[in-house]
């Protein structure tokens, strides 16, 4: 089959072209070179680079709740790290308390069970404080900082939530690029009327955990 | 039938073909990070490699001028590069300003401009205060649908003395100058409300009641990416078809942008 197309391709150009050529022809004088831009044409380039501004660990460690006694706590903390020196984290606990020392004088005991649960949650503003180098070996240098934390939160505890402050310090060692070493020695102050009188508490949980950044 | 056979074959192979095509491809991007780092060219007299991704870590080791490092991965306002001779350190991103590219351009580094903050999208924080005189503990996290115009998550815990309350709110907030640096807003949304009384009280009964709200407030651009708030917002809980309950809260929170 005979294709036309070439054929009227070329006469749409030739007449496209045409007024063109005469009309640049008429305009510039003879001898007079036409301005050829010097441009260079920019190509941008967008770095993409990975970042790992969140984190996300799991610490256990010891819990005291005052005259409660002191249990195991379990735990998990989503953070991000908002610049070099300032983080904010979310932290939910859980550990148990236990009326054992009142049971052995008051038969009934304080609480409904022995043994009661206690979970909290947090949410605080670290800062990054004296920045170093822990060695774990004699070759093996790992950054490290030293934080200062303290936020606000709640604590469920005896089927009552109290209103809870928390402040502390903290060591990170890094391991990895992508996971740090975490201890943490954190103070949450809530009151509690159990005993007969609302009274302000200080419990004390001493941590450790494995931190994962992404 | 055998041409139909043939070309349902020839169908299937060029699917099979396309999806091995498309896993092939979801692989790679996903593999690509690890694999093609950024590389740039040093043009500073010298950029500084430290041991961690602070000010405060040692320098170890000083890249100079025209060699080509590799750029792993950013925390925060620090890069991990590997020079050429493999060493890999952190550098602070006033450091790479300036470098180039493979084709010669200057690579993009910015710092948390007034820019960003204008143009924030998301943005997440947590705001204490009062409640009908009890305390309050809230976080909110917000979406920038324009620069005016924004829609609003709250959640919301209030401790007191009898009974606890559990509360969660969508607002959507107007705020009309966007470009001031203490920016007021307005905003009004509805939302559910759940009290339960403490177990010491007797015959209390927990309740659900719908929550509207409305809110007045101001922000104020601390800086960088950190944004103070303070706002005052006036509850309105349905409790029943006969009883409406009102409160107030008073908050004052500190949240940041992304």
């Amino acid at each position: 089959m005979r294709n036309p197309a070439p054929c009227k391709v070329l006469l749409t150009v030739a007449l496209g072209i045409w007024p063109l050529l005469s009309s640049a022809a008429d305009q510039s004088p003879a001898g007079e070179q036409v301005i050829q831009p010097q441009l260079d044409r920019r190509d941008v380039k967008v770095l993409h680079i990975p970042s790992n501004d969140f984190e996300l660990g799991l610490f256990t460690g010891t819990y005291s709740t005052q005259y409660f006694g002191s249990d195991l706590v379990g735990g998990i903390r989503l953070g991000y790290h908002i610049t070099e020196d300032f983080f904010a984290e979310a932290v939910y606990g859980n550990t148990r308390a236990t009326d054992e020392v009142f049971r052995q004088i008051l038969p009934g005991g304080v609480f409904k069970n022995q043994e009661e649960k206690l979970t909290y949650y947090d949410m605080s503003f670290g800062i990054n404080v004296l920045p170093g180098e822990v060695f774990f070996w004699r070759h093996t240098a790992k950054p490290s900082a030293l934080y200062l934390i303290a936020g606000l939160g709640a604590t469920h505890f005896l089927d009552q939530r109290h209103f809870t402050a928390n402040a502390g310090f903290g060591v990170r060692a890094w391991l990895a690029n992508w996971a740090a070493l975490q201890i943490d020695m954190r103070d949450h102050i809530f009151s509690l009327d159990v005993l007969g009188q609302q009274r302000s508490t200080q419990n004390l949980e001493f941590s450790g955990g494995v931190t994962f950044f992404f | 039938m055998q041409y139909e056979l043939t070309f349902l074959t020839a169908r299937w192979s060029t699917r099979v073909r396309a999806a091995t095509g498309i896993a092939a491809l979801l692989l790679a991007s996903w593999l690509a990070p690890a694999s093609a780092a950024e590389q740039v060219q040093v043009t500073e007299p010298y950029i500084e490699l430290r041991t961690g991704p602070g000010r405060g870590y040692p320098i170890f080791y000083v890249a100079e001028r025209n060699e080509w490092i590799e750029i792993k991965l950013r925390h925060t306002d620090w890069f991990l590069v590997r020079t050429e001779r493999g060493k890999e350190g952190w550098v602070h991103r006033e450091q790479l300003e300036t470098t180039l590219t493979q084709i010669g351009t200057k690579a993009k580094f910015r710092d948390v401009l007034l820019d960003d903050y204008l143009r924030r999208r998301l943005e997440l924080g947590s705001a204490w205060g009062h409640f009908k005189s009890e305390p309050m503990l809230k976080a909110w996290l917000s979406y920038n649908v324009t620069s005016t115009l924004a829609v609003e998550a709250t959640v919301g815990q209030v401790q007191g003395v009898f009974s606890g309350t559990d509360l969660w709110h969508l607002n959507l907030l107007a705020e009309p100058w966007p470009d001031w640096r203490l920016e007021p807003f307005f905003g009004i949304g509805f939302g559910k409300l759940n009290n339960i009384p403490n177990a010491s009280l007797i015959g209390a009964t927990t309740s659900d009641a719908k929550l509207a709200d409305a809110t007045v407030g101001v922000q104020y651009h601390l800086g960088a990416r950190f944004i103070a708030r303070l706002d005052y917002t006036q509850y309105v809980a349905y409790i029943s078809d006969s009883r409406i309950d009102q409160y107030r809260a008073i908050t004052i929170g500190l949240g940041f942008f992304f």
